[in-house]
């Protein structure tokens, strides 16, 4: 009996050690989640009497509204605060402007702390935000700026034109973050004329400096920042996410939530949303679940086609759709043999099935692509290019008349002796692209190009497409799917980056692509002050794309956005941008 | 123990070297979103700053004074420092792999040794090929129906996470909070991790039931109970409790699919998302963590095993 | 109770005994010759080519398809059908070639316990102590995505278990009679290797063998659900991959795109593991 007993309690003391290692370790995790949380909350977070000092008076928050907002009767306030939970994919990091990870929606729960001097309206054109008035110089190298007055950061120090300077040169002066450091890369001077008025100027004409850096940049105190040194190692402890924005961070815990609290004086009016809190989700499926089970409110990520309809049947459930910028394209090294030929290109381009890729792949939710580029809600779209342009026996004949005939019969054409036939190289993380290349495969053996999809891990395939992220290193490919973020067609005064034969200005041209005139255009566009003139630039361009085909177009996937309307059901889809910004949560009467 | 040492240092060494062997580039993670704007010096800044301009072997011997020091730098993905990461991370998969232990522990070894005792008979077949089956489980597929299941049809349990996001609950409210979300993750781990538990109970307790003594005192007509438990039970179950110290070793490793379909905030899913994006110190600093957990199991086998069978003690 | 009585219950253990591995292992084979059957005979087999779009997208079951089709108009069954052939295809390859760098490894490191077989033993070691699933991972993405590599990825890291099982049996072996006979009677070690030992670890790795197609059959379909392996390939695993991007685990798809190949790859590695059982049952005759 000794022994059993013996046995017993050695058994019993094993499991219980594992217990207690278990349950004392889950304990012990409060403890740092706690005190990232209890920094912020007693540093961010000012105290009430600070927030009174320096508040303007009362009237002052409603006059220095811009002329375009439509200043209706504010609405009552809700009786209950409103909480709304949404989800992310991935760590966002501690959100200053340093420590950010992905432009979307990194840098759009960014900018929920801090404001722009200018905002997008859900049109996607620039209004004054924390300007009241923004003018510009007729040679475009002078942009004056008026801040509306009584803003205040979240600690109750004033936002002036000095924050405006510092900022321009914190960014400047610690280039890291280097989508800030490049917005002000052309600035030669920050002119101080006094609290509210500043001037920016240019070392060379920029009519895109609205869009490129005044809506985009977060203006960061002084106070704050000036003794940072490594700004990238900066922690988040309270002190570093001081904005002016509409929320203030309290609480971060890695890889799980944020919470974000509402700053009641904010200068447009308080948010309608009282708490924020974004949770982390590990992938889309955990997001998609928990949307399901009601856990979270609102998805900050688009959803997949297929869940469109699937969610938006459930109640209380809501999709809002809107046009995206995205875009899905093949790439070909126009320097090689044989799509230096603009003939292989054309065919190639006249071998894609468009709708077929939005209605297969996307279930009809996305837009057909323009070969020319920009997409047909654009402001700037030249009505002139056609995006039916699906012809699959013109593309045979254009191939036959230039020569890469079949001549061995086995169903693949030959250039130079070969055969044509190629990898179609693709980043696997990338499911939707993926079977887009799949199609793709299919569409260009019925005009006797053989293809092979080589699925690879994303940094392989950013590698061969783009080595070091720098065009200056050439290319390793032959075929790729490819496709690039909103912002850079959501300005188009971006597209010389993607055509220019230089190097230096088209460091974003991944196909080897050169044409003089398209050059000479995109040197026109960059100086040419009258938006109208600009325009017809931007016209003409469209027309050498759809023609000269430096890549092919082939979609816009469109944005949707899943969120449970018996929470909140105000989102502001800014088109091309998505519903992720500091106006879906404003009271509509705040919003540009 | 000079052996010991070398295989250490080679493991150590391809912590290092794995993370630097995959292709890709950490420059876009390191320089975030618009790296392709990027001018050749600001390029050339950021990768001195990290360290990776450095040559291969100074930033491996980098590497060890970090292992010294226990000071692992900054994420490149998240600017964070990797030691409050890492700490933060461990008590989570602590806390899944230590319950799933305890599960797997319990259940094998009982339905082990019952089916041992049993051999042969309808419950030891249906126990066997029922263990068998569930062994041959994909996790992630047990872990999306479990989700689909339990979260989305039926509502009963959370479907992410650690705990409920911002919920200020305190006290038990926050205890049970705890345990209602890790009750699918540690279901999933314990379900795949039984069988091994149950096999290696029932092999060591046949094993020890054909021992001679055994059959002797089974001959000699001594009750069945006294000699499962006199006998039988103290001499099974040491190779069991090695298993399960190994297993708590790997279990840092091994629950990446796991907290990646739950969402859990743990080690693995960190791993995975380090690897993913070329988070070089990151990816160290963890792969280092797993690599101590398995040698510090081994140790614990290798003390516990004479306190627990005394045949191994006398000799 | 009377030794006569509990005698009769041991003697009709023995019986039992010497029964149960044999109906699991037969459960096994034909699990796995089902199996077998439908992978070689998938192209007879498919009502379709499961890489034509013969359908409308997220079709649910009908006459015609089913179990409908998946996110592009493939049908499912038929890619159920031929994704039989990659998945034990992966399982069987990677775990040949599991099964020859072990017992290569286990045998020497066993015949030469001393400097050799201890310095491989350690190189088993360092493959036992790296975190498995990272290590699978960084090998995947340096190796790329390809059926090959896969295959060679598994293959590479499931190959020291056998290896220690295979040492220890060879160890014993060694010390055997005929084997010290052979040696003193100056037979080239090769000889001895290839005569004595190799021939009587050969259950022992067949059982090991079989494990490792088990084994393999789900780190085939891991990967491929990690979004590591080869999508393009059709498998179970990268069924169940699209199934995943596609969100067919959280809607009513799940019964027809999420549970069969689940279920599948549970057989396949079941009808595997039994028989593994079976063999190692008969391996150990004491047992």
């Amino acid at each position: 009996m000794q022994r059993i007993k013996r046995l017993k309690w050695t058994v019993l003391l094993v499991v219980l050690a594992l217990v207690i290692v278990g349950c004392g370790d889950g304990d012990a995790e409060e403890e740092p989640a706690a005190t990232t949380a209890a920094a912020p909350a007693t540093t961010a977070a000012p105290e009430p009497g600070d927030q009174e000092e320096p508040a303007p008076e009362p009237g002052d928050q409603e006059e220095p509204a811009p002329e375009t907002t439509t200043t209706t009767a504010a609405p009552a306030p809700p009786p209950e605060p409103v909480t709304v939970r949404a989800a992310v994919t991935g760590d966002e990091g501690t959100l200053t402007p340093y420590t950010y990870i992905s432009g979307f929606p990194g840098w759009n729960l960014l900018m929920l702390q801090y404001d722009s001097l200018m905002q997008l309206d859900a049109a996607g054109v620039p209004q004054p935000w924390l300007a009241s008035s923004v003018n510009v110089s007729d040679d475009l190298t002078e942009w004056s700026v008026t801040l509306v007055e009584g803003v205040t950061f979240h600690d109750g120090e004033p936002l002036t034109s000095d924050d405006v300077a510092f900022s321009v040169e914190f960014y400047t002066t610690n280039p890291e973050a280097s989508r800030f450091a490049r917005d002000f890369r052309g600035v030669a001077d920050v002119v101080v004329h006094d609290d509210y008025n500043v001037t920016f100027v240019l070392e060379s004409a920029n009519p895109g400096f609205d869009v490129v850096a005044l809506a985009d940049a977060p203006i960061i105190p002084r106070h704050i920042w000036e003794s940072v040194e490594l700004p990238s190692e900066h922690q988040f402890a309270g002190g570093t996410n001081i904005g002016s924005g509409p929320y203030m961070l309290t609480e971060y815990v890695d890889s799980q939530s944020y919470r974000f609290a509402a700053n009641p004086n904010y200068f447009r009016g308080a948010p309608a949303v009282d708490e924020l809190v974004v949770i982390v989700f590990a992938d889309d499926a955990g997001a998609q679940a928990a949307i399901r089970t009601g856990e979270v409110d609102v998805i900050f990520e688009r959803i997949p086609p297929e869940q469109i309809d699937l969610l938006d049947a459930q109640d209380p459930l809501d999709v809002i759709l809107g046009p995206e910028f995205a875009t899905q394209m093949i790439n070909y090294d126009a320097s090689i043999r044989p799509f230096d030929d603009v003939a292989v290109r054309q065919a190639i381009n006249l071998a894609m099935d468009r709708q077929d890729f939005v209605d297969t792949v996307y279930l009809g939710a996305a837009t057909v692509g323009s070969p020319g580029w920009i997409h047909p809600g654009h402001s700037v779209y030249n009505p002139g290019i056609a995006t039916d342009v699906y012809d699959p026996a013109a593309a045979n004949a254009l191939l036959e008349g230039a020569g890469y005939a079949d001549t061995d019969g086995d169903g693949v054409r030959e250039f130079d002796g070969q055969p044509m036939s190629f990898e179609i190289i693709t980043n696997a993380s990338d499911s939707l692209r993926l079977r887009i290349a799949e199609l793709t495969v299919e569409m260009l053996a019925a005009i006797g190009i053989e293809t092979e999809v080589l699925p690879v891990d994303t940094g392989v395939w950013e590698n061969a497409v783009w080595p070091g992220f720098d065009v200056n290193n050439g290319r390793n490919y032959q075929i790729a799917m490819w496709g690039w973020s909103p912002p850079v067609q959501a300005d188009p005064l971006r597209l010389p980056w993607l055509v220019h034969s230089s190097l230096d200005r088209g460091f974003l041209n991944l196909t080897g692509y050169g044409n003089a005139e398209m050059d000479e255009l995109s040197e026109a566009l960059a100086v040419e002050p009258d938006p109208a003139e600009r325009k017809a630039i931007l016209g003409r361009m469209q027309e050498i794309i759809a023609e000269d085909l430096p890549f092919v177009l082939l979609l816009y996937p469109d944005g949707a956005y899943v969120y449970d309307s018996s929470v909140y059901a105000d989102w502001e889809f800014i088109a091309g941008q998505g519903i992720v910004s500091k106006l879906s949560l404003l009271p509509p009467s705040a919003r540009p | 123990m000079a052996q010991y040492s070398v295989v250490v240092v080679v493991a150590v060494t391809l912590n290092f070297l794995l993370p630097r062997l995959m292709p890709g580039n950490p420059l876009a993670l390191i320089a975030g979103v618009d790296v392709g704007m990027l001018t050749p010096d600001q390029r050339a800044d950021i990768v001195a700053r990290v360290g990776l301009d450095a040559p291969l072997w100074l930033q491996y011997f980098r590497y060890w004074g970090d292992i010294f020091t226990g000071d692992f730098g900054f994420s490149f993905r998240s600017s964070r420092p990797i030691v409050d990461m890492i700490w933060e991370r461990i008590p989570w998969t602590l806390l899944i792999t230590g319950l799933s232990l305890v599960v797997s522990a319990v259940v094998g070894v009982l339905l082990g040794a019952l089916s041992a005792w049993r051999r042969g008979t309808k419950g030891d077949l249906s126990m066997l090929s029922g263990m068998i089956s569930v062994e041959s489980l994909p996790s992630f597929w047990l872990g999306m129906v479990l989700i689909s299941l339990f979260a989305v049809q039926w509502g009963l349990l959370p479907s992410f996470g650690a705990v409920t996001p911002a919920s200020d609950l305190e006290g038990w409210a926050h205890v049970w909070d705890i345990i209602s979300h890790a009750i699918m993750p540690v279901a999933a781990l314990s379900i795949v991790g039984t069988p091994g538990v149950y096999m290696t109970m029932r092999y060591s307790m046949l094993e020890t039931l054909g021992e001679d003594y055994i059959r002797t005192a089974r001959a000699k007509g001594a009750g069945e109970r006294r000699v499962l438990f006199g006998h039988v039970a103290r001499n099974t179950i040491a190779p069991v409790i090695t298993v399960l110290a190994i297993r708590l070793g790997f279990a840092f490793g091994g629950t990446v699919i796991i907290e990646t379909v739950f969402s859990y905030p743990g080690l693995g899913r960190l791993v995975f998302e380090a690897v993913a994006g070329r988070d070089y110190p990151v990816m160290q600093a963890a792969f280092l963590v797993f690599t101590a957990a398995v040698l510090v199991a081994n140790l614990l086998a290798d003390l516990l095993y004479p306190l627990i069978d005394p045949r191994t003690r006398t000799s | 109770m009377t030794a006569s009585g509990s005698e009769r219950r041991a003697a009709r253990r023995m019986r039992r005994r010497s029964r149960l591995p044999t109906i699991l292992g037969v459960a096994g084979l034909v699990i796995v010759g089902a199996l077998v059957f439908t992978a070689v005979l998938a192209p007879w087999l498919a009502p379709y080519d499961p890489t034509d779009r013969i359908a409308r997208p997220f079709l649910p079951p009908s006459a015609e398809h089913l179990l409908g089709t998946n996110d592009v108009g493939h049908d499912l069954l038929s890619e159920i059908i031929y994704g039989s052939r990659v998945s034990l295809l992966v399982g069987l390859v990677a775990a040949t070639v599991a099964l020859l760098i072990g017992t290569s490894v286990g045998v020497v490191a066993g015949y030469y316990p001393k400097r050799l077989g201890s310095t491989l033993m350690r190189g088993v070691d360092v493959i036992l102590i790296l975190p498995f699933l990272p290590l699978l991972i960084v090998l995947a993405a340096y190796l790329g995505r390809s059926l090959l590599n896969t295959i060679l990825v598994i293959g590479l890291l499931i190959w020291a278990e056998p290896a220690r099982i295979i040492r220890s049996q060879v160890l014993s072996l060694r010390s055997r009679e005929y084997v010290l006979a052979a040696r003193s009677m100056g037979a080239p070690d090769r000889w001895t290797i290839l005569r004595h030992i190799v021939p009587r670890t050969a259950l022992l790795a067949t059982g090991s063998f079989v494990r490792a197609v088990s084994g393999a059959i789900l780190l085939e379909a891991a990967l491929s659900f990690l979004g590591l392996g080869d999508p393009i390939q059709k498998s179970w695993g990268s069924t169940l991959y699209w199934a995943q991007t596609r969100g067919a685990f959280l809607t009513p798809a799940w019964k027809w795109w999420v549970l069969p190949p689940g279920l599948l790859i549970m057989l396949a590695s079941l009808g595997f593991a039994l028989i593994a059982f079976s063999l190692e049952e008969r391996i150990n005759p004491r047992l």
